[in-house]
């Protein structure tokens, strides 16, 4: 069943890429010179209009594409019924297993399986994972329906579900390197799918790159731990961990906490998985992909993975309180950096997307704290109403022809109500009104930052307060913005119709979810039950729990204030006196600006980094590489050998004498050698 | 005196002789020869050469070829000679090697027969 | 019939005389117009002694001529040579209106000298086969007589070549002197106690025969008289005279000096060092396809003296394997050079082969593959041929030479690479006229055997090693 689960996606992904790769060989057969010719002209784009650009090629959909959509979809479906069978089995059953599939890597000391390990946490993922990703699938055949490349399109989504699923069932660190670095390649192509925009591109790149700076750490920590343990197999390096405690890695003089170190490294590739403060700069060019994969990989699952990384192991992290205070630190800073961001976004996808950033920052505080169940039931709940709200807004852009600008928006609530209501659940969910989904798991995770015990367990307290009554503001914001008030763009507006079936569908699934997913499962993350639910597959102490049912009343309600004051704030802006906001904006400029350059962190870094790193780069290309390596190495040995070439040019002179010489020459040569060197012995 | 030196001690004579005797018929014209020219002694020879001119002149190619060709048959002559005085020696094997060796210079004079290399024109 | 039997180990170089003088009267007889049959004949007469020389069986023709697997193996690869070098003229002098008839005679009047020579077992059987070879060669070099170029070719390969000779007579004369035998056997034999005149003879007939495979210092005339022979004519030089210099060369140095070996060892060094650099840095100049390929086969015979160098029998197999190859790339690249004709006109030069690729793909494909295996490149043949000498080279100790001769294979690699950047970068020329069909016959084979060789390559691998065995 396990097996299945794992590899029907790679099938999938397999059998779709093959039609893809069938059908570009026919299109490009045909006419390679106007295929050429469409892309050029699809190229130039307004930087401005971040559209879901459906301005591509006007190619006919590529052959099979409804095949490929049937085969992976189906495939998706059924891998998320098995995990719903499964998450019964072994939430509920407590029936954990280890399936070893095949040797791997046998090198030296350094001896790799492939297995499955199967336990609670890996179930939770397994049933978000398929749950999210089948319904993505379903909603790409409405959402994609106009594009060509459909197979190729498929193809990735289902790898990158194979590969996180490989993630999600590593046994062992390297296992979940591979799924890691293949989400990260699902990641990247899938930005770039359009690849004839510049923007794409960029994003894509960007993205790549930013996560190579985390796995960079991330890489490094597990060679740490390989080096400390001689393993990287999950139960033998959480069996040897308590002995590593006190231990230190000495590096250039340096003593450095065994254990410290390796987590934070390890987290360093969270964080950049993750999108947490410093490395979040990719996530919001990450919307240039296709909205489902907005939805599927930076909301719901891609982007949770450094959660359930550092969840994997909380045995580490348990036994390192100081990374695990760093953990929180920067868990707290990026949920109230990316509220503030998100207060002034224009982009409908940019707003969600700083929004998943803020979340993120809560789940990693519930992490730092030690509250590693109610983290991962925020990671499950946010699922749901994130991974529905992207897809709202991939309605409401279609809806808008490919538009996502919300200022030329407004009044679409009578246009598509269905898309509407859903919104408004996901919403709801999102900002934790009472009962739903987010209600349970964000205030939870307050509770928890309330009662944590590390240095800045308060300061987190703080931050995700604030950030609950922001997380409103920009909810509601975008609500009203989109749905209430006048039509801006009368055209489109007028055009706006409600999507098909196969979008709804989802979008009814996931609000279902968004509403259902807190309240049945709370005694299990965050309530009494969460040690026979969890078992060994988390390491959490009792008491940040039993901590968290006797906070004061103020901290359990404070979150539903917050929400409440954002609430009417933003109802006050945008529905009561519309001209309230553009008068702060004007008057706090420098703020306005400030937020709305998302605190210039790439601004920053192209000053700090990028720069620097070019004309390094430019240096040791022309300098060290040009005159150096090619002048001392092969321009230099090239131009020596023409020398020489010359010069043996020259004693071919024609003249038979010149030529009787140098023979003579030879065998006088050899004699005088032979006569006083290497004569007779 | 080294014993293998002396063995070449005859080699010197021989060589020493042959200096002089060469040397000799060199110069000795040039002392005592009897010089009387006349208009018969002056006149080009027949293949129409001068009798004194210059040596390093042009001639014709065909006074190569007549030459080398007079070489081979020369040089056939001179094994045809010993191999006449041993041939009650050496019998039958001895006779058709020469055979062969004959049949080999015929194949030859028979190609520069037909090919016009006798021809002067 | 016992006299006659004892003929038997020279029956193919005595078919192949045979043969020719009576081609000759046919010729003498016939004239202009049995032209092709004495060609097709000729062709036929090659094959024929190659496959009697194949069958031979291990024997000696008195003390001075031996056939072993070392001459089975290397008079098939020189009598073929010679057979593919007339094929591939028909053509050229059909169409330049050379047809002589004298010129597949003579060829087939070499290849006599050069079966003498692969065989030969004494210094005086050496010189006989030595000087029928090339006094037919230096006539074939001048037998466009009407061109400067190739009169002034073949009267320089005379002239030096007459030198070479002496300085192998007297190498020769020495060593007679020095052991009292010219039998290679008794060569070995006196030679355990060497003095230095022996050495001194070993240098001089080791710098004739050094002449005549065109190793450094004795090459002056490969590149001129490459360029200046009429082209079938520099096919023939390149290919099938080589290969029976290096099997005296290989015969003299392991069959007559093996009690020296470190002696004469220096002097292949040295030869084969300064072949190998001579012709890799010599041809990056050349701009015409003749001289280029007198450099190249310079530098080859310089990798093929490496593994001579090491004086082993993996050595001498390595040889062997590296001339066969070395005989299959040079005849495809003629047959190529031979189809160089524009307008009627032959042209010579490396910039008429610019944008073959588009104007002719499978030409210029088979070129690439012949010039990629001539610079060594795997998975092709030549690739192969260097690898087992230098094996040799180095399982001997001598890892200077390797060093080296990797090196310059390196070098070498340039201007082979530069031909195939010409072909395949270069703006189109005008297309060269339709290729014979012989020739394309010799560069698909050819072609196809330095691409295939590596699919299976054990049968020349172990023709070679048991030609090489039967020396030690």
């Amino acid at each position: 069943m396990y097996q299945t689960i794992v590899f029907l996606p790679l099938l999938g992904a397999i059998i779709a890429g093959a039609i893809a790769l069938y059908g570009a060989r026919l299109r490009f057969a045909g006419d390679v010179a106007a295929a050429g010719h469409d892309h050029a002209h699809a190229a130039p784009h307004d930087a401005d209009h971040t559209h879901d650009a459906h301005d591509a090629p006007q190619e006919p959909a590529a052959l099979g594409s409804r095949a490929a959509e049937v085969i992976t979809t189906s495939f998706l479906f059924i891998a998320m019924v098995l995990s719903w069978l499964a998450f019964a089995r072994v939430g509920f059953g407590h029936y954990d297993e280890r399936v070893a599939l095949f040797g791997w890597i046998v090198s030296g000391d350094l001896k790799i399986d492939w297995a499955l390990r199967i336990d609670t946490l890996t179930a939770v993922m397994l049933v978000v994972v398929t749950t999210v990703s089948a319904l993505v699938h379903l909603y790409s055949v409405g959402y994609m329906a106009e594009e060509p490349y459909r197979p190729r399109f498929f193809s990735y989504l289902s790898f990158f579900t194979f590969a996180m699923l490989a993630l999600v069932t590593a046994d062992n660190l390297a296992q979940l390197f591979f799924g890691w670095e293949g989400v990260g390649l699902a990641s990247y192509l899938l930005i770039g799918f359009w690849y004839y925009k510049p923007e794409a591109n960029a994003a894509a790149i960007k993205a790549f790159v930013v996560n190579r700076i985390g796995d960079f750490g991330f890489a490094l920590g597990i060679f740490a731990v390989f080096m400390m343990t001689g393993s990287i197999d999950l139960d033998t390096v959480f069996a040897q961990a308590p002995a590593l405690t006190g231990k230190t890695i000495d590096f250039f003089g340096w003593h450095a906490d065994a254990l410290t170190l390796i987590c934070l490294l390890l987290f360093m590739g969270a964080m950049g998985k993750s999108a947490q403060f410093l490395l979040h700069t990719w996530l919001p060019d990450a919307m240039e992909g296709p909205t489902p994969v907005s939805a599927l990989i930076h909301a719901a699952t891609m982007v949770t993975a450094g959660v359930f990384m550092v969840a994997r192991l909380s045995p580490l992290f348990e036994l390192a309180p100081n990374a695990a205070a760093f953990v929180t630190l920067v868990g707290a800073t990026t949920a109230f950096f990316a509220a503030t961001v998100g207060l002034v976004q224009n982009d409908i996808k940019r707003i969600v997307a700083y929004s998943t950033c803020s979340q993120l920052g809560y789940m990693f505080v519930a992490m730092g704290v030690g509250a590693y169940s109610v983290g991962m039931f925020h990671l499950f709940t946010h699922a749901f109403f994130k991974a529905l709200l992207f897809l709202g807004s991939g309605s409401v852009i279609m809806a808008m022809h490919h538009e996502q600008d919300i200022r030329k928006m407004g009044g679409l609530r009578a246009k598509i109500p269905f898309t509407y209501w859903t919104m408004v659940i996901g919403t709801l969910a999102l900002t934790g009104f009472p009962l739903t989904a987010g209600y349970f798991s964000k205030d939870a995770i307050i509770e928890a930052a309330y009662s944590g015990k590390n240095a800045f367990a308060f300061y987190a307290f703080l931050m995700t307060v604030a950030a609950a009554c922001l997380t409103s503001f920009y909810s509601w914001r975008l609500i009203f913005k989109t749905f209430h008030g006048e039509p801006h763009d009368k055209e489109h507006h007028e055009a706006a119709h409600e999507s098909p079936p196969v979008i709804l569908i989802p979008l009814g699934a996931l609000a279902t979810g968004s509403i259902l997913a807190g309240l049945p499962f709370k005694e299990y993350f965050a309530g009494h039950h969460i040690e026979e639910f969890f078992r060994e597959s988390l390491k959490q102490s009792g008491e940040i729990v039993e901590a968290m049912h006797h906070v004061p009343i103020v901290v359990v309600w404070l979150p539903t204030l917050m929400m409440s004051t954002g609430f009417l704030i933003a109802w006050h802006f945008y529905i009561r006196r519309p001209d309230i906001p553009v008068e702060l904006a004007r008057q706090h400029d420098v703020l306005y600006r400030f937020l709305l350059n998302k605190w210039y962190f790439d601004e920053i870094y192209d000053v700090l980094i990028v720069r620097p790193l070019l004309w390094l780069g430019r240096l040791l290309w022309k300098g060290g590489d040009g005159i150096v390596i090619d002048g001392l190495g092969p321009d230099g040995v090239s131009a020596r050998v023409l020398d020489v070439t010359r010069n043996v040019m020259r004693l071919q002179t024609g003249y038979l004498y010149h030529y009787a010489f140098a023979m003579l020459i030879g065998a006088a040569l050899l004699i005088t050698w032979f006569m006083f060197a290497g004569g007779p012995h | 005196m080294d014993v293998l030196l002396m063995d070449y001690l005859p080699l010197v004579v021989f060589i020493g002789v042959a200096l002089v005797l060469g040397l000799a018929l060199l110069v000795a014209p040039f002392i005592v020869a009897y010089k009387q020219p006349d208009p018969e002694k002056l006149s080009a020879y027949e293949c129409g050469f001068n009798p004194f001119d210059d040596a390093r002149m042009k001639f014709d190619v065909r006074f190569y070829l007549v030459a080398i060709l007079f070489i081979i048959f020369d040089l056939e002559v001179s094994f045809l000679f010993p191999w006449a005085i041993v041939f009650g020696e050496i019998g039958a094997y001895g006779f058709w090697s020469m055979m062969v060796f004959l049949a080999v210079l015929t194949i030859g004079f028979i190609y520069e027969w037909k090919k016009g290399a006798l021809e002067w024109d | 019939m016992k006299e006659l039997l004892a003929f038997l180990p020279i029956l193919p170089e005595i078919a192949l005389a045979v043969g020719a003088m009576g081609l000759l009267m046919f010729g003498a007889y016939g004239g202009e117009r049995v032209v092709t049959t004495i060609q097709g004949l000729s062709v036929v007469l090659l094959i024929f002694a190659a496959v009697l020389a194949a069958m031979l069986p291990d024997s000696r023709f008195g003390t001075s001529f031996v056939v072993d697997e070392f001459a089975r193996f290397l008079k098939v690869l020189a009598f073929l040579g010679s057979a593919v070098a007339i094929v591939m003229s028909l053509d050229y002098l059909a169409v330049e209106k050379q047809q002589k008839f004298e010129y597949p005679i003579l060829i087939l009047l070499s290849t006599v000298g050069m079966g003498m020579l692969i065989s030969a077992n004494d210094l005086i059987a050496l010189y006989l086969g030595l000087e029928l070879m090339s006094l037919a060669l230096y006539v074939v070099a001048a037998s466009n007589r009407d061109s400067i170029r190739s009169t002034e070719a073949g009267l320089k390969y005379f002239v030096l070549g007459a030198l070479s000779s002496g300085m192998l007579l007297y190498g020769c004369s020495l060593i007679y002197g020095f052991t009292g035998t010219v039998s290679f056997e008794g060569i070995a034999e006196g030679s355990k106690h060497p003095g230095i005149g022996l050495i001194f003879g070993l240098v001089f007939l080791f710098a004739g025969l050094c002449f005549k495979v065109s190793a450094v210092p004795f090459h002056m005339w490969t590149p001129d008289v490459y360029e200046g022979a009429p082209t079938p004519v520099t096919a023939f030089f390149a290919a099938a005279p080589k290969i029976a210099g290096i099997a005296i060369f290989v015969r003299v140095a392991v069959g007559a000096f093996h009690e020296i070996v470190p002696q004469w060892q220096q002097i292949i060094v040295f030869v084969a060092i300064a072949s190998m650099v001579l012709g890799a840095f010599a041809a990056i100049g050349q701009r015409n396809i003749k001289r280029l390929m007198a450099y190249s086969s310079i530098g080859h015979m310089g990798f093929a003296l490496v593994g001579l160098a090491s004086g082993t029998a993996v050595g001498v197999q390595g040889v062997l394997i590296y001339i066969a190859i070395y005989l299959a790339m040079t005849l495809g690249t003629f047959a190529v050079i031979l189809a160089m004709r524009r307008n009627g006109e032959m042209v010579e030069e490396i910039g008429d082969l610019a944008g073959l690729s588009r104007s002719n793909p499978p030409l210029a494909f088979l070129l690439a593959i012949l010039l990629f295996s001539l610079a060594g490149i795997p998975p092709l043949a030549g690739f192969f041929a260097k690898f087992y000498v230098f094996l040799a080279a180095i399982e001997a100790g001598l890892y200077t030479l390797a060093v080296i001769g990797v090196l310059a294979s390196v070098v070498g690699a340039y201007y082979y690479l530069l031909i195939v950047k010409i072909m395949y970068f270069d703006e189109p020329v005008q297309a060269f006229q339709p290729m014979p069909g012989e020739l394309k016959a010799v560069l698909g084979v050819t072609g196809l055997f330095n691409l295939l060789f590596f699919v299976y390559p054990a049968p020349l691998i172990e023709a070679a090693s048991a030609a090489a065995k039967s020396l030690f």
